[in-house]
Parts: C-alpha cells; structure tokens; sequence
C-alpha cells in the first residue's frame, strides 16, 4: 500500500537532508516509495517547499528540490 | 553606477535598425544599473562567455516559478546587475490588453525593476528583465491586487498557455482558441505555478492549421484547428478571382508586379497532395486527399473556406535543438471536436492531456521532452498509451517509422511456442 502524504513527506525529507546529492529532481524521489504515483511524490514535496523544509532550485528550464540551506545558494555563500 | 566604455557594443547603434544598445543607454539615464549591463556585455564579447550564471532558488512564496534567478558572476565589477532576475507574466490570451494595462505593467516594472521589458517571451508571457531578491515579493503584491495579473511558468512547470488570435479576429478559427487557452489556464494553476514533471512542458493553440502562434514547432502539446468535410466553395468568387475582380491573397503581395493571377500556377499547382482541378470554369477538390494545407484558402479567403465539422488535430512533442536537434510536433490525434462539457471544462482534451502527463512523468527521464522520450520509446508504444488506432498519417513515409508489430497474445501460442516443431512443418 502507498504510504500516508505525511510518511512520504517524511521519506522525502529524509533523502533530501542525508543523501548524497544536495539538489534533486522530482523523480529522485520516486524511489521513496514505489507505491506512491508520479503526482502524489511531487505534491509531497511541493507541500515540503511550502513548509519551508525544502527550497526549488531552478535553473528556468528545470527545477530542482533541496532541504532548506542544502540548494546551491548564489546570494549567500 | 558609472558609465563603461564600450567600443563592441557602439558598433551595433550604427546600422539602420533600432539598436538595443541605444534603448539601454537611454534607460541608464533612469536606470543607472543598464550600464552595468552594457559594460558586463562589453565583457562577454571580449571574453567570448557569457557572464551570466545560470539559476538560483529566488521566487515568491508559495509559487515554484515565474522567476528566474539571475545572478553575475562579476558583481564586482557590475554591481548593479549582481542580482538581476526575470520576472514572468501571463499574457492574456492572445494578448489581448489596452494600452492602460500596457503603462501600468510599465510604471511597475520601473518601480521594482529595471525598467527593461521584452515583449513577448516565446511562451508569449510579459518578460520584466532585471530586479534584485528583496523586491520580488512586494513586486508580486502589486503585481496580483492592484494589476490583477498573475506569474506565468518556468522550470519544470507547465509552461504559460499561448493562442493565436482565433475566433476573436480571424474568420479562420476553427475552435475558440481564447476560451480553451483561458480555461485550461484556469485549469491547471497548480502544474503552471509549481514544478510538476520531468521538465517543461509547453500548450499552445493555433485555431487553424496556419498556425500562427507556431504551437507545432514550439509546443509539446499543440492544439490546432482543422475540419474533418469539405472546403466550402463559392464558385462565383473563384470566377472573380481567375477575372481579376479579387485581389489574391487579399492584396498580401501587391506591393510588385506578378502578373494576371494564375489559377493553375498559383493554386492547383502548388497544391501539395495534387488534388485540386478545374473543370472548365468550376473548381473541384478532391477532399478526401486534401491534407488542410491552407494554402488554397490562403490565396483565395473569399472563395474557399473551412468546412463546417470544425475540431483539432493534437500533435505531441515539438522541441529545440538541445538533445538530437529540433523536431516538430508529432500527430497523435487527428481529430477531436473542442467543445466544453456542462461543468464547462474541455473534458476530452484534458484527457488527452493526462495520459500523456501520466505516462511521461512515470517513464520520462529528467530534463527529457516528452517528444524525446517518445523517440526513445518509440511511437508505437506511445500511440498504444494514448489508445490511438495508428492511422496512415502518423508515419513519416514506409519503412522509417514503422508501427505494425506483432504482440505475444496475437501470435498462436504466443512467444513459447515450439519452434523445432514449427520447423518440422515450415523450412527457414
Ligand atoms: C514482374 C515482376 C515483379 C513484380 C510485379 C514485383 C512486384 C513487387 C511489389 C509490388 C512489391 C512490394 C513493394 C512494397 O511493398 O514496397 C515487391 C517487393 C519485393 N520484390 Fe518484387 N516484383 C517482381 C519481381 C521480383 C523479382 C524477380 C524479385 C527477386 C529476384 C523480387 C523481389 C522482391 C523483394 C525482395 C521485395 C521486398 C522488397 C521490400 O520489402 O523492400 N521481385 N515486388
Ligand atoms: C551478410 C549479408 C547481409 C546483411 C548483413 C544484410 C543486412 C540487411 C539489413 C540490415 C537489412 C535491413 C533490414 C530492415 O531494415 O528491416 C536488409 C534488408 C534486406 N536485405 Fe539484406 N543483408 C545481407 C544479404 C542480403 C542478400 C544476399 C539479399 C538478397 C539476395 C538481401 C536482400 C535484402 C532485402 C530484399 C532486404 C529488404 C527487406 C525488407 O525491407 O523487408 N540481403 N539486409
Ligand atoms: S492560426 Fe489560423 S485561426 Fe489562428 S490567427 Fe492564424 S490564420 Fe487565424
Ligand atoms: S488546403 Fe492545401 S491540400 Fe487542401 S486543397 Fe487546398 S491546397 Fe490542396
């Protein structure tokens, strides 16, 4: 069974802090559950971006998710 | 924000055109940070590289885009454009707005920015080149309750939806390109404002097949106009035409002298599938091979037009040349009537939509187009997806794309089968 929006987000949150790429894409995380379709992965970690927990990282022609303070940041380094 | 020397640049006012350097000079007069962007320039060109660097993580609360981060990568010796980023806006559909609108847009932008405008992005939004971080949020308040105008996509979000001018102007329009432009907009809020896929995706519709906002070079999803029964003919005006009565082309090419109007020349034989003749003075179209081209009802408007069983064609899968070069559209759906259903939502479209969404977003790779990911796949298993009987037209000619393949449970028994014994019977 798919996990619960709150598991996932924690499964996301997880791999975003600890593994080794600071910035991913959507699809990164698809493996965080297999269970969970293409959508529910990406408003999991969109809901995460509007918590505050994670940032986009945009390039404009590609997004990027991180956990807060992990995305290439050009104003503060 | 002093004034650079910039000899490369100077040589680009001299020609006969509007030079953008000329603009950028007389916005400094306001804006002293263009010439921090006439002398960061100046530098590229000497140094052959852009000094731009590409990305950051600015946006607006709650939005994942909209807003391009911009930042040089000699705030040094520019610091006017150390931060310099894009905002984009939604254009109304086929950019329709007064001129009130226009100016207010612009009072914005020399509020919060550079004063520097690009008009229009090829997604069609509203482009405001150059602000810094700290004005993006009061930007966007100003922009969304005084303006009422809201951010258009960048990113891996749907893109901004764009429209030729349809039925509003134009007497071609073979579906109301504005209301199916609005409303999927409406639609689809969350996919243009927060990322949602592999990579950008991008709606466009032309509501014929002149298409003219491009949607099947530029567009992965392109909605464009067709007719599935017969050019209308009015033989009385063809006849005006062939006499001269009716300038061709509306007059377009009058400017020169081409010459009594050629019906055979200029019509028939430029048909592209051949199927146009006359007989004596009546002009017949052989419809069932005639591919809407538009050339024909182009030349001549007031004796040709559209049939009535109006609708569009779906192509999928245009792109720029980034991986294996450019591609058009592929057509997927040859015909689909565009009409809203009683929840007033084009309902057999946004299906069409979803199963490609659903199917890219699980097989796609990142930063892949979903025309890319049909090439890698291929086009039958994508038409198998999309449960779409393949049809003559969706290959490119024999042999180069073919789509009959045989599947395990349509062979007697199947992929196992015995094939020593099947031998016995059927030498090799
Ligand atoms: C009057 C004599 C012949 C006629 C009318 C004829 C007609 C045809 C036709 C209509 C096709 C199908 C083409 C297509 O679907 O693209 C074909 C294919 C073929 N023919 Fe013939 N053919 C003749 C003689 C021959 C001979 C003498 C040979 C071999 C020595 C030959 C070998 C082939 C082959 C190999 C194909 C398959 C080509 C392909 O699939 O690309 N044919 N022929
Ligand atoms: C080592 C020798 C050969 C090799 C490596 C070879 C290779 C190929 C290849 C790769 C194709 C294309 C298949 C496709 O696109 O589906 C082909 C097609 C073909 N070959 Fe050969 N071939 C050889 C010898 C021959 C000989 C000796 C003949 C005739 C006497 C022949 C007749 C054909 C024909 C008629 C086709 C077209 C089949 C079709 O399009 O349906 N080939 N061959
Ligand atoms: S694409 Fe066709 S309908 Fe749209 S404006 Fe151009 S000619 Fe008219
Ligand atoms: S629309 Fe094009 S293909 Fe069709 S009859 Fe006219 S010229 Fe021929």
């Amino acid at each position: 069974m798919a996990l619960s929006r709150e598991d996932l987000k924690a499964k996301i949150l997880e791999k975003a802090l600890t593994g080794p790429k600071a910035q991913l894409y959507v699809k990164d995380f698809y493996a965080c559950d297999p269970e969970s379709g293409p959508r529910d992965i990406k408003n999991a970690a969109n809901d995460l971006v509007k918590e505050g927990k994670m940032t986009f990282w945009s390039s404009g022609s590609t997004t990027m998710y991180a956990a807060q303070g992990r995305a290439k940041d050009e104003e503060n380094r | 924000m002093p004034k650079h020397d910039t000899p490369l640049l100077d040589e680009l006012e001299k020609g006969p055109w509007p030079s953008f350097v000329t603009d950028l000079k007389r916005q400094a007069e306001k804006k002293p940070e263009c010439f921090d962007i006439l002398g960061q320039l100046e530098l590229s060109y000497k140094d052959k590289i852009t000094h731009w660097k590409h990305g950051g993580i600015v946006g607006v609360f709650g939005y994942g885009g909209g807003i391009v981060g911009r930042y040089s990568d000699v705030p040094d010796r520019f610091p006017g454009v150390a931060h310099f980023h894009t905002v984009r806006l939604n254009q109304p559909s086929s950019m329709f707005y007064n001129s009130a609108k226009l100016r207010d847009i612009c009072n914005l932008w020399e509020k919060y920015g550079s004063g520097m405008t690009n008009m229009h992005g090829s997604t069609g939004d509203l482009v405001l080149l150059g602000t810094t971080t700290p004005n993006l949020e009061p930007l966007f308040y100003d922009l969304t309750h005084d303006l009422n105008q809201d951010l258009g996509g960048s990113g891996s979000n749907l893109r901004t939806p764009s429209c030729c001018l349809g039925r509003a102007r134009c007497e071609w329009g073979c579906f109301d390109t504005q209301d199916l432009c609005h409303t999927l907009t409406m639609h689809y809020q969350d996919e243009i404002h927060r990322p949602a896929f592999p990579y950008k995706f991008k709606f466009k519709f032309s509501g014929c097949p002149n298409d003219c906002v491009a949607a099947i070079a530029r567009s992965d999803f392109a909605v464009i106009g067709t007719w599935r029964d017969d050019i209308r003919i009015d033989q009385a005006a063809v006849k005006g035409y062939i006499s001269g009565e009716f300038a061709a082309n509306a007059g377009a090419h009058s400017g020169k002298d081409w010459g009594k109007f050629d019906i055979k020349a200029e019509v028939l034989d430029l048909c592209p599938t051949g199927c146009m003749w006359m007989e004596g003075d009546t002009l017949k179209i052989d419809n069932s091979e005639c591919t809407r081209c538009m050339h024909c009802l182009n030349v001549m408007p007031r004796a040709l037009r559209p049939g009535l069983q109006q609708g569009a064609t779906i192509c999928v899968g245009a792109k720029a040349p980034i991986l294996d070069g450019a591609q058009f559209a592929t057509m997927t759906v040859p015909f689909v009537e565009v009409k809203k259903n009683e929840d007033g939502e084009f309902a057999e479209i946004v299906e069409v939509i979803e199963k490609i969404w659903d199917w890219w977003m699980e097989v796609g790779k990142n930063r892949e187009r979903v025309g890319e990911t049909i090439q890698r796949i291929g086009l039958p298993t994508f038409l198998k997806v999309m449960e779409i009987t393949p049809a003559p037209q969706h290959i490119k000619e024999p042999r180069s794309n073919p789509y009959v393949f045989w599947q395990e449970d349509e062979v007697e028994g199947g992929w196992e089968r015995d094939v020593v014994e099947f031998r016995k019977r059927n030498a090799q």
